[in-house]
């Protein structure tokens, strides 16, 4: 039983990081419309930043962490304005594979800036511990956690509480809409993209204190985020919540109690995508 | 730029299959057909083998492109290619090469199908995301496989094709890209042509207009994974050794994608023009940058979609429209 319990906190805290590179990349297709494939990438930029500051600098990933924010915030921005902009009206393949073609270049310019190697981050609370009762959990994993939580109620809170969170909301809604009620659309998309990027490379500072950096960190979480919002449904922002948890906890379940688990686990979230793609088809919607 | 995937609007349009337009494609294939016998000086054996990959290439763009003229934008090209791969693995161990290369391809012919069943409802990025899923399965079930089955991560020898003869393998691989393109010419002449085109375009209207749209996406779906494990086949009786991580890369889905759509899509030419240029311009940079050379697929991939979305085919009959073969 208590295996059961450590395993459900696993899975818990696990969902926690789900979840916000998970809404950062239903921002982008919520409220921008735009699919974004390179949305791992992003998550590998942050990862390395926060090494770099560590390395070189000696900055705990912590304190480098808004700063990371800020920054991949304007490199989002960027993006959005020589890239994305341009194919909002292109078929969804264009825009599909505008941001593929942009996320094999970003993890290919880091491999080969950077080499394939893995860069972890060390840090005083690495190896520290906290326990509940008879259930342990690692130092950094707690804070992730926490600063993930806290993250997304700051999220949630702009987006159902500011001005310009009920704008970012109506432009999901319907964009020709939001024009006429004197919306300036484009501005909202640039920053709702540029924060998707800023989630994700906040996810990918946890990231960094948690596993390592490399040019391939990304793709994992980003596929993750795929199954996540794919179960929520498209654009849905509360339902990332409760899909993060389901793959966080399946995820655990799966690595504690299935021979061989750690193989396996990877797996679930493309069971859990086909599933619910399945499910979904088969019951008429798109 | 909406234009840009929807390049035959004409359907109804007879293509005109003069012999002018079969002029370049010839010109490619006799090109390929006398390169090992170009004096290449101490070079040769090099440049044969880029020749090779140049043609495996091809053959995966060609055939992803089959699969895309059914408006099915499939990120599972690793899959069937792996499947092929691994099919001739194993295969290759109990019959002869030429009895296990079509074997393997049907194995992954049969295998699309229930992917391709499975994902019939699904459009747009739902069928991208279920179809890179695919993959990621197939991947992970050959990984935790028993070792003495598949060869678990490790991965596996392969038996050499053809005794390792790197000039018959060329040829055989230039047999299979050619077949291929005849299978291209025959879909582009063939009612196949016109239900995928309209399948393609809308698909409800397809089903009004009475195109049985299931059977025409499972055949795409067939015929694509059939080639596709063909290249498979000829790319691990080259390399002697596979190993799932790499044979199920996301690299090797992308990399048909990139150079289809760079080539020209819903061409026989474009994506073979395509792979002939992205290759030989990876194996440039291959030479000077270590890692990351796939940055090329992104950078051609991103400008392609922006400023190119016909590709190279595109740009050789600028302003002239028909004839597309």
């Amino acid at each position: 039983m208590e295996l059961f319990f450590q395993t459900l906190l696993n899975g818990l805290l696990q969902s926690g990081l789900y979840a916000l590179v998970a809404s950062g990349l239903a921002l982008a297709v919520g409220v921008v419309g735009i699919v974004n494939f390179a949305h791992g990438e992003f998550l590998m930029i942050g990862a390395f930043l926060a090494w770099g500051a560590s390395a070189y600098l000696g900055v705990d990933p912590l304190l480098s962490l808004p700063l990371v924010a800020v920054a991949v915030f304007a490199v989002g921005a960027l993006t959005y304005r020589v890239s994305i902009r341009h194919v909002l009206l292109a078929p969804e393949l264009n825009q599909m594979l505008l941001t593929f073609g942009l996320g094999i270049l970003l993890q290919n310019l880091a491999l080969m800036l950077l080499g394939g190697n893995t860069r972890t981050v060390t840090t005083p609370y690495q190896g520290s511990s906290l326990s509940l009762g008879d259930l342990s959990v690692g130092g950094p994993k707690m804070i992730a956690f926490g600063l993930a939580v806290v993250i997304l109620a700051g999220l949630y809170a702009v987006l159902y509480r500011t001005n310009l969170g009920r704008q970012m909301r109506a432009v999901a809604q319907n964009r020709r809409g939001s024009q006429l009620i004197g919306i300036d659309v484009d501005r909202v998309y640039l920053i709702a993209f540029g924060v998707s990027c800023g989630l994700a490379a906040v996810a990918g500072v946890l990231v960094a204190t948690l596993l390592f950096a490399s040019p391939t960190v990304g793709l994992v979480f980003a596929l993750k985020a795929f199954a996540i919002i794919v179960m929520a449904g498209l654009g849905n922002l509360t339902g990332v919540l409760w899909a993060s948890v389901v793959l966080g906890v399946s995820e655990a379940l799966v690595q504690t109690y299935v021979p061989g688990g750690g193989g396996w686990s990877d797996a679930v979230f493309f069971l859990l995508i086909f599933a619910t793609l399945v499910f979904r088809s088969f019951r008429g919607a798109r | 730029m909406s234009r840009a995937m929807e390049t035959s609007r004409t359907v109804t349009r007879r293509p005109d299959f003069t012999a002018r337009a079969l002029v370049p494609l010839g010109l490619f294939f006799g090109l390929a057909l006398v390169f090992p016998f170009l004096p290449l000086g101490t070079r040769a054996e090099y440049l044969l083998q880029i020749a090779f990959f140049t043609l495996v290439a091809a053959i995966l763009a060609l055939s992803w492109d089959i699969l895309a003229r059914s408006g099915q934008v499939s990120l599972a090209h690793a899959a069937f290619y792996g499947l092929g791969a691994y099919g001739f693995a194993l295969l290759g161990k109990v019959m002869p090469w030429f009895a296990a290369m079509p074997l393997a391809a049907l194995i992954a012919g049969l295998v699309s199908l229930i992917l391709g069943a499975v994902t019939l409802r699904l459009s747009g990025m739902y069928f991208a995301i279920a179809t890179l899923a695919f993959t990621e399965v197939v991947r992970t079930i050959i990984q935790n496989l028993p070792e003495s089955v598949a060869g678990g991560a490790n991965g596996l020898l392969v038996p050499a094709l053809l005794g390792g003869n790197a000039r018959a393998q060329y040829f055989l691989a230039f047999g299979v890209l050619l077949f291929t393109a005849l299978v291209s010419l025959a879909i582009r002449r063939s009612r196949l042509h016109h239900a995928f085109a309209a399948i393609r375009q809308g698909e409800e209207t397809a089903r009004v207009l009475g195109v049985s749209v299931v059977r025409y996406k499972l055949a795409a779906f067939f015929i694509s994974s059939f080639l596709a494990a063909l290249g498979g086949v000829l790319f691990a009786g080259k390399t002697f050794f596979i190993n799932p991580l790499e044979t199920f890369s996301l690299a090797n889905s992308i990399a048909p994608l990139t150079t289809s759509i760079f080539g020209g899509l819903y061409t026989t030419l474009g994506p073979m023009l395509g792979a002939t240029v992205l290759r030989v311009a990876e194996e440039l940079l291959h030479n000077s940058v270590k890692n990351g050379y796939l940055v090329v697929y992104g950078l051609v991939l991103m400008l392609t979609i922006l400023w190119l979305p016909r590709g190279l085919m595109g740009l050789l009959r600028r302003g002239k429209h028909g004839g597309e073969l």
